[in-house]
């Protein structure tokens, strides 16, 4: 890869002096024209990285890079990024015009080039028709548009995005999600894109950064971050529902079986006698997309069903198996009754073991068949 | 603007409301043209028998009430006039002026905590009368006492607590990251303030140097007790028209309160949709 567009090289932030630790040393890396999302719950550094990138925040160390340059001491106008905020940050009292040449009339641009550049976001953002509007009396939507359309009219060499689709109601979200998809690849941008929905971040991003409490746990690409978590953490936070993780232990198995067991609570799964993991604790992750209901008898698990959750095109079953409670997603048709006993089934390769220490994953094929 | 119409009670409420309200102000107004029999006639007399505009006249001729066989009266209010508008215009301008810019310093790069409130108001929390003898004497010791620049730089010093609270809590009410992406777009710190910050909170300016000028308009205990000769202003003046002979000569108050009144109403009218926008500002996210 030739030098990437952004990096980010050991970022962190803390705040009073470090008893308040944001971001915690952070490396990351974006090639130009790629598209990367930062996931995490409310709170774990990812705005802060961000406004540390447009300049908003001074790091307290790390250094960031675009292009192979530091621009940490370069103040926020000057760095060529643009920040699109989720609240909007259009100026209520200009036109939509006014608003979309703001940047430019601030670097004081000859005002022909104003206007064609004005026009052309316009038409991009399929606002070309709205420019005498006065910002506060536009939609939502509307106003998202705006904002991204004012970052895009000084052509950033990174474009930041916090959250921008949070505060728009569910249809409007989905069509500019499907707007942004767009402009992304007609634009071919460098985006960073901040969210807490794992949808918007599968279906926007190339690849997908997980942070949590103020670190990166996983950069992976979107398309194998779901069945490749890295961490506990990830594979608790991806999914819906996220894969079922168990705490346990592997002990050597009672007298009479041909390898080790693993045990979480009440709950015994025997393990292959060549299994390479040794004693110990460890997490067991079983994805609910790859298990299966079915007879009793033929089931390595047991137990009744106590919740059907229908969603469509499929639905989630809760399985309580010895007061451990499983998510398996059916296809619809497949819908069993609540209270039903039933057995649950896996494809062994399914199984993912974290460390119980580290809680990374153990990139280890535990299993032929258990049982 | 009002878009539904109102039941007959509520038309009936707000037009008793009203009646009490206005009611002081009609009575000031008829006041003001009644001759000087008709002032405190008893039974009250509504509306004038002949009405007059003598009282205006008397208020820059102070001899023009001797035609009813009213004398005594000293001094013209011209000066107390020109005294007020100097006084309250200048005092006004600088405490919003200083005012916003310590409400934009303490909105975005104060640390505020819990007394930050108490140590801005709390000058207010004294009853005026109770730092008006320190205040002669002091200003007597620096020789700011009878002069406008004192009382100017008194009505500055007890307005500002309110300018800067009220332009605070509009400048709060402003989403930071409006300031943010002014600055993201290349305008300094100062710049994004004047270009957007100002403009935006506007309606709530407004609003304020409404609130201040009135204020300083009606002040009446420090003009009275920091001004002998050289400064006078309407409040002080107001109170200056009683004689000997005749009394209070409650037509010539009337005058010059209803004189007094006008800038006030004048200005109100012409701001009046930012008075009411200013109270419901900052409303950004949907």
């Amino acid at each position: 890869m030739s030098i990437p567009k952004l990096e980010l090289v050991s970022l962190a932030k803390e705040y009073n002096d470090g008893a308040v630790v944001a971001v915690d040393g952070i490396d990351l890396s974006v090639a130009p024209g790629e598209t990367i999302a930062l996931l995490g719950p409310s709170g774990c550094g990812k705005s802060t990285t961000l406004n540390m990138v447009v300049g908003l925040e001074e790091p307290t160390s790390g250094d960031i890079h675009i292009d192979g340059l530091s621009i940490v001491n370069i103040p926020p106008g000057k760095r060529n990024v643009g920040l699109v905020f989720q609240d909007y940050a259009v100026f209520p009292s200009m036109t939509v015009r006014q608003n979309l040449a703001f940047g430019l009339v601030v670097r004081k641009a000859a005002k022909d080039d104003i206007d064609r550049a004005v026009d052309e976001v316009a038409e991009l953002l399929g606002m070309g028709g709205r420019l005498h509007v006065r910002a506060r009396d536009l939609g939502g939507s509307e106003m998202q548009r705006v904002a991204i359309g004012r970052t895009l009219v000084t052509k950033p060499a990174v474009l930041l995005l916090d959250e921008p689709l949070s505060n728009l109601e569910a249809a409007a979200r989905l069509t500019m999600r499907r707007e942004l998809r767009r402009l992304q690849s007609e634009i071919g941008l460098t985006i960073i894109y901040v969210t807490h929905d794992q949808i918007e971040a599968l279906s926007l991003a190339d690849r997908i950064a997980v942070m949590h409490a103020g670190k990166i746990l996983q950069v992976e690409k979107t398309s194998v971050i779901c069945e490749r978590p890295d961490h506990v953490y990830v594979a608790g936070f991806l999914g819906s529902p996220p894969m079922n993780l168990l705490a346990g232990e592997i002990a050597p198995g009672a007298s009479g079986a041909a390898g080790p067991a693993f045990t979480h609570g009440p709950l015994t799964l025997a393990l292959p006698a060549d299994c390479p993991l040794g004693k110990g604790s460890y997490t067991l992750g079983l994805r609910p997309e790859s298990l299966r209901l079915v007879p009793e008898s033929e089931a390595p698990l047991a137990g009744t069903v106590s919740l059907v959750e229908f969603r469509g095109g499929d639905v989630v079953v809760t399985v309580d198996v010895a007061s451990v409670k499983l998510d398996v997603i059916l296809p619809a048709t497949e819908r069993p009754a609540m209270g039903q006993s039933v057995g649950v089934d896996f494809d062994p390769d399914s199984l993912v073991f974290f460390g119980g220490d580290s809680s990374r994953r153990l990139d280890v094929r535990p299993m032929g068949r258990p049982l | 603007m009002l878009s539904k119409k109102l039941t007959l009670f509520q038309a009936a409420l707000l037009a008793a409301a009203l009646a009490v309200v206005l009611f002081p102000v009609f009575w000031i107004l008829m006041t003001a043209i009644k001759p000087p029999t008709d002032w405190n006639a008893s039974p009250a007399i509504w509306m004038p028998s002949q009405p007059t505009l003598v009282n205006f006249k008397t208020l820059f001729d102070p001899d023009a009430l001797k035609e009813y066989g009213v004398g005594g009266v000293s001094q013209s209010a011209t000066k107390a006039v020109f005294g007020s508008l100097l006084a309250s215009i200048t005092s006004t301008a600088l405490s919003v002026l200083i005012g916003l810019f310590a409400a934009i310093g303490i909105s975005r790069y104060g640390a505020e905590n819990k007394s930050t409130p108490l140590v801005i108001l709390s000058g207010r929390m004294f009853p005026p009368a109770a730092i008006a003898v320190p205040f002669v004497i002091i200003f007597s010791n620096i020789g700011l006492t009878d002069s406008y620049v004192g009382l100017i730089a008194i009505y500055v010093a007890a307005t500002l607590p309110f300018s800067t609270w009220m332009l605070k809590s509009f400048v709060d009410d402003l989403p930071r990251e409006i300031e943010e992406a002014a600055m993201i777009d290349g305008t300094s710190r100062m710049k994004a303030h004047l270009t957007v910050t100002i403009p935006l909170i506007r309606g709530g300016l407004f609003a304020t140097t409404m609130f201040i000028f009135i204020l300083n308009w009606s002040e009446f205990m420090f003009a009275l007790v920091l001004s002998y000769s050289n400064v006078s202003t309407i409040p002080v003046q107001l109170a200056k028209y009683v004689t000997a002979t005749a009394g209070t000569l409650y037509g010539v108050q009337a005058a010059l309160a209803v004189l007094a009144m006008v800038p006030l109403v004048i200005v109100g009218y012409l701001i009046q949709g930012h008075l009411a926008r200013g109270m419901t500002f900052g409303a950004i996210k949907q």
